[in-house]
């Protein structure tokens, strides 16, 4: 992927350095400076996933209890503080609580070749 | 029977030192403070309960997932203690505690205790309005707005919200067997409820709904008033704490809200000024849309007047 570090290519946005998020971390992010975090980044087994930052239980309900914080103690489970549902960190598939068996939206992320983490914006 | 409200709520959580934390951001004062989990009290003593979810102390919550563990109310008298043990023994087990109070269940699964209340009564005035021809006022010279840096406490465990499986069962079981009244109830959703011992508008309110959301929505304590409360709410966002509705005002209620998600798999609450009832109140029946739940909804700006740091085509997209 052609770019630098300072900018993205049209329809990416950068988020941050990949080495940022270390194994069993999440953050959040706001790349429209809505407020709000949009979306959150987990690393899980080495790799990186992002997901929207919307609970599918209540429509749009946002799922961290603290900023940057999506994830149970353990770093096993991405956890909704709203009603408490658990998904996988690499599915965003829901295996406990108010909305089993359904997903976490999923957001197109690409690192670059200095380490540069991206998302489709 | 005279059971005056919540005396403390009891958790299992997975990170002892995060909901700790939280607890003391929100306002709450620790005592018994351990890796083991601790104590949270507002100012009349009642409190919030943590402890490790492995810690086999504790009593199992309702469905696998849900980190409410106990619910403990607070009773007037040894009679009205009594009087619970006697009515529940007829069909389930209650065990007295070493210390004093008893255990049982309610018909939706939660661990429920009684004791004599041990809250601390106090004395300090609520938000009071300043309004023309109004008969109570503010001294003069003192503030409406709390000040930065003020102390901001919450006053006293104020209610806790169920999701139950079969409302009609779980309502019937605290007017049946605990003497509760509805005061209000949101059609098709399920009863406020309050016990025999308390004016407040609600103690405990029921949501009928399907068994894989069998839990907890939220618990909440009262604040001073709605400024303080506010004021409070600001503080906890600027903290990093995620804010889910509000600050705004109930209809059924009249109590202001802010909720926030929590490390408890549920929504807190702050609240402040609440309506209160005794028997002559008629309950209201409304359906449950935010329409009949939010009276209004306040909104933060950051600029109010034009100038410097205001974009061209102004504030107000």
């Amino acid at each position: 992927m052609a770019t630098t570090r300072d900018g993205a290519p049209p329809g990416w946005v950068r988020l941050c350095r990949s080495d940022e998020i270390g194994e069993a971390q999440s953050r959040g992010f706001d790349p429209g400076d809505e407020g709000q975090d949009r979306l959150f980044v987990v690393r899980w087994q080495g790799q990186l996933h992002a997901w929207r930052n919307a609970c599918p239980h209540v429509q749009g309900a946002p799922m961290a209890w603290r900023r940057d914080a999506y994830l149970n103690a353990a770093g096993t489970r991405i956890v909704c503080h709203a009603h408490g549902a658990e998904f996988m960190p690499d599915s965003g598939l829901c295996v406990q609580g108010p909305c089993r068996g359904e997903r976490l939206s999923p957001i197109a992320l690409v690192v670059d070749a200095d380490g540069e983490l991206f998302v489709k914006s | 029977m005279k059971i005056v409200g919540l005396e403390s709520l009891v958790f299992g959580v997975d990170d002892i030192g995060g909901a700790a934390r939280f607890l003391v951001d929100y306002g709450l004062t620790p005592v018994e403070l351990s890796d083991r989990g601790g104590r949270f009290e507002a100012m009349d003593g009642t409190a919030v309960v943590i402890a490790r979810q492995d810690d086999p102390a504790l009593p199992p919550g309702p469905v696998p997932g849900c980190r409410l563990r106990k619910t403990v109310m607070g009773v007037a008298d040894e009679a009205t203690l009594g009087a619970i043990a006697a009515e529940l023994r007829r069909d389930r087990e209650v065990r007295r505690l070493p210390d004093g109070s008893i255990e049982s269940i309610d018909d939706a699964g939660f661990v429920l205790g009684f004791q004599l209340t041990a809250r601390r009564p106090f004395v300090l005035a609520g938000e009071i309005s300043n309004a023309p021809g109004g008969v109570v006022f503010r001294p003069v010279n003192s503030l409406g707005v709390p000040p930065p840096g003020s102390v901001i406490r919450p006053r006293s465990l104020s209610h806790v919200v169920y999701f139950v499986p079969d409302v009609v069962k779980a309502e019937a079981f605290y007017v049946n067997r605990l003497g509760f009244r509805c005061t209000d109830r949101f059609t098709g959703t399920g009863p406020f409820l309050q016990p025999g011992g308390s004016l407040d508008h609600h103690t405990h309110f029921l949501i009928g709904a399907p068994p894989h959301m069998h839990g907890v929505e939220h618990f909440t304590f009262h604040f001073g008033g709605p400024s303080e409360m506010i004021t409070n709410g600001y503080r906890f966002v600027e903290k990093g704490y995620q804010a889910f509705w509000g600050p705004g005002r109930h209809i059924l209620g009249s109590n202001w809200f802010w909720y926030f998600n929590s490390p408890f798999g549920c929504h807190i609450e702050m609240d402040a000024d609440m309506d209160q009832h005794d028997a002559s109140w008629r309950p209201r029946e409304a359906t449950a849309s935010a329409d009949n739940s939010q009276t209004f909804l306040l909104k933060m700006r950051k600029k109010w007047y034009p100038g410097p740091g205001i974009p061209e085509n102004g504030d107000y997209a």
